[in-house]
């Protein structure tokens, strides 16, 4: 198989409550997943598993056509990146420096190097955090914060990117400033994987939407054909609706 | 100009700072004290100019500077460790560890044991006792740093309870001895010890400074650090192993010195960089004078009584700490 992530039978309880019970997904280059579920559905625990945070009771998780145990840390961190919720340090790193700890994987250099910098910058540039680089991360506002840890990951410059509720804590504008950029990178050859609450975001943005429940994937549908059963949608709320905009892609609203 | 090149010329001049703080209290530290030193009389090796130089003055500035960077070191490392700016291997118990292995010694009357000072050996017994308890209790369970502080405040009550027994049992003069060694202070010792200290900690402080890369990253969060290729489990055991050798060295000859380990990286981090590839370094230099000079200020202002540097740092220590707390920028949205 040619996927880029191939995800078999993964099961995981949390003491005796069945999180997952088995999951089973693939995702090629070019995919821009939608992980959605209700909260405790595991979504975030599946991003933890692929990311290496945590061994699955049974299952497997396959990187670039290779178990992932078998890459090491660092093999597997120049693939793939994760974008925590927050992150919780006391100390005064400035913006820079934390998106510069991306590029740890890459090099074994004391400094960056000046390919690091432009990584860095590219990077900053693009979640529009370059202008307070110099600024220090512990005192940025929750939404400036997160545009900083999506540089580090872009930094990271791995082929798959794992987002934890990416677009919290951002406001409207930057919410879709945030999906556009993750989808641009997909378009460009990435895989990434966002779990996310705004299914309207997921619609508008992904390619893909993977409705975990019960431990298992209950739904895998296209973006574009989200309306075309809407089974779905029961899992979240029975007050919701799909339909398909004269131009666009399908929306939800509820009533 | 390049940007690397930027960086490592920021780095060169983090550096010379501290380096030059460094040698400045090395050369100038040891001329100060209660009663004058004449250079010529010192260079001719004439009594007593010369004996209390070398004997006394160097050695104990030499000491204060090897324990004052160790201890600095120490700190950063444990704050990287536990994420928090205001952590020492105080809040880890280890340091209580630490003196309570050496009060032991004390108030069991030994001296030396197979050539080296007993409480050289009661404070490293005591340091590696409270991180094997610590680290084994939770072998099977992830080591969080909130976890670990609350044990951290268990072990010091315990630790602070048998000292206090362990003076009881004592007679009169080794309960003073004891009460004295525990304000910490520097006294002149041996250049052997002096030797053996200084070798373990250049060896520990390269082991230290050549990972600083991934203190980096472990100081914004373990899986932040693992989900960048760092090896969580193996450098938090280097980590904990070298920072407690480093404190039960340094304590061993000086008694708990506190503060150092907390002023100086606080400051560095905001007046110099966050960053372990400068701050590692720079901490050590600074942590260094900043004893030595603590004790020097100790020999000078209340002569011929001497103020162990101890008891000046925590005047000095506890002031900074309070203001620290202050100034400390309050957690978003909690």
């Amino acid at each position: 198989m040619s996927g880029l992530l191939e995800i078999a039978n993964l099961e995981l309880s949390y003491g005796r409550r069945m999180v997952l019970r088995s999951v089973t997904f693939n995702a090629k280059p070019g995919e821009f997943l939608a992980l959605v579920g209700v909260n405790g559905a595991g979504k975030s625990t599946i991003l933890d598993i692929i990311a290496g945070f945590r061994k699955p009771a049974s299952g497997s998780v396959a990187i670039a056509g290779r178990d992932q145990k078998a890459w090491s840390l660092r093999e597997l961190a120049q693939r793939v990146s994760h974008l925590p919720q927050t992150v919780h340090s006391d100390l005064p790193y400035t913006t820079e420096q934390l998106v510069a700890m991306g590029r740890y994987p890459h090099t074994d250099r004391w400094f960056e190097s000046d390919e690091d910098h432009r990584f860095i910058r590219q990077a900053m540039e693009r979640t529009r955090c370059w202008d307070y680089r110099h600024r220090n991360f512990a005192s940025l506002s929750g939404g400036e914060r997160q545009r900083v840890l999506l540089a580090a990951c872009l930094a990271q410059n791995a082929s798959i990117l794992l987002l934890d509720e990416p677009s919290t804590f951002l406001d409207i504008d930057q919410q879709l400033h945030c999906f556009n950029v993750l989808r641009e990178e997909a378009e460009a050859g990435k895989l990434c994987i966002a779990v996310t609450h705004d299914l309207n975001l997921a619609l508008t943005h992904c390619t893909r939407l993977i409705i975990l429940a019960d431990g298992v994937v209950a739904h895998d549908v296209a973006a574009s054909k989200a309306h075309e059963n809407d089974d779905w949608l029961r899992f979240f709320s029975s007050r919701l609706r799909i339909g398909h905009p004269p131009s666009g892609t399908p929306r939800i609203w509820y009533q | 100009m390049t940007a690397p090149a930027q960086i490592s010329r920021a780095a060169g001049k983090g550096l010379i700072l501290p380096i030059f703080v460094f040698v400045a209290a090395a050369i100038l530290l040891p001329w100060v004290g209660a009663g004058p030193i004449s250079l010529s009389r010192a260079f001719h090796r004439e009594a007593p100019d010369y004996g209390i130089l070398v004997q006394l003055r160097i050695t104990r500035t030499l000491l204060a500077l090897v324990a004052g960077g160790a201890l600095s070191l120490a700190g950063a490392l444990f704050q990287a460790m536990l994420r928090d700016a205001l952590a020492t291997p105080y809040t880890l118990g280890i340091s209580a560890g630490a003196s309570l292995g050496a009060v032991t010694v004390i108030a069991a009357g030994w001296q030396m044991v197979w050539g080296v000072p007993a409480t050289w050996i009661g404070a490293l017994a005591g340091a590696f006792a409270v991180l094997i308890l610590v680290i084994g209790g939770f072998s099977n369970r992830r080591l969080s740093a909130f976890t670990l502080l609350l044990t951290g405040i268990a072990i010091n009550s315990v630790c602070a309870a048998c000292i206090i027994i362990l003076g009881g049992f004592a007679g009169m003069s080794r309960s003073f001895s004891i009460a004295r060694w525990l304000i910490g202070s520097v006294d002149s010792t041996s250049y052997s010890s002096l030797a053996v200290l200084s070798v373990v900690v250049l060896v520990l402080a390269t082991l230290i400074m050549a990972q600083a890369r991934s203190w980096n990253l472990l100081a914004v969060g373990e899986q932040w650090a693992a989900s960048r290729g760092v090896k969580v489990p193996a450098l938090l055991r280097t980590g904990y192993i070298a920072g407690s050798v480093l404190v039960g060295g340094a304590i061993a000859l000086t008694g708990p010195i506190g503060f150092v380990g907390l002023i100086v990286p606080h400051l560095v981090r905001s007046r110099i960089s966050p960053d372990h590839r400068i701050l590692l370094p720079s901490v050590f230099f600074f942590g260094g004078a900043l004893l030595a000079g603590c004790d020097a200020l100790g020999r000078i202002v209340l002569p011929p009584a001497e103020i162990p540097a101890g008891a000046v740092l925590a005047l000095i220590g506890g002031p900074y700490l309070v203001w620290a707390i202050r100034q400390r920028t309050p957690p978003e949205g909690m």
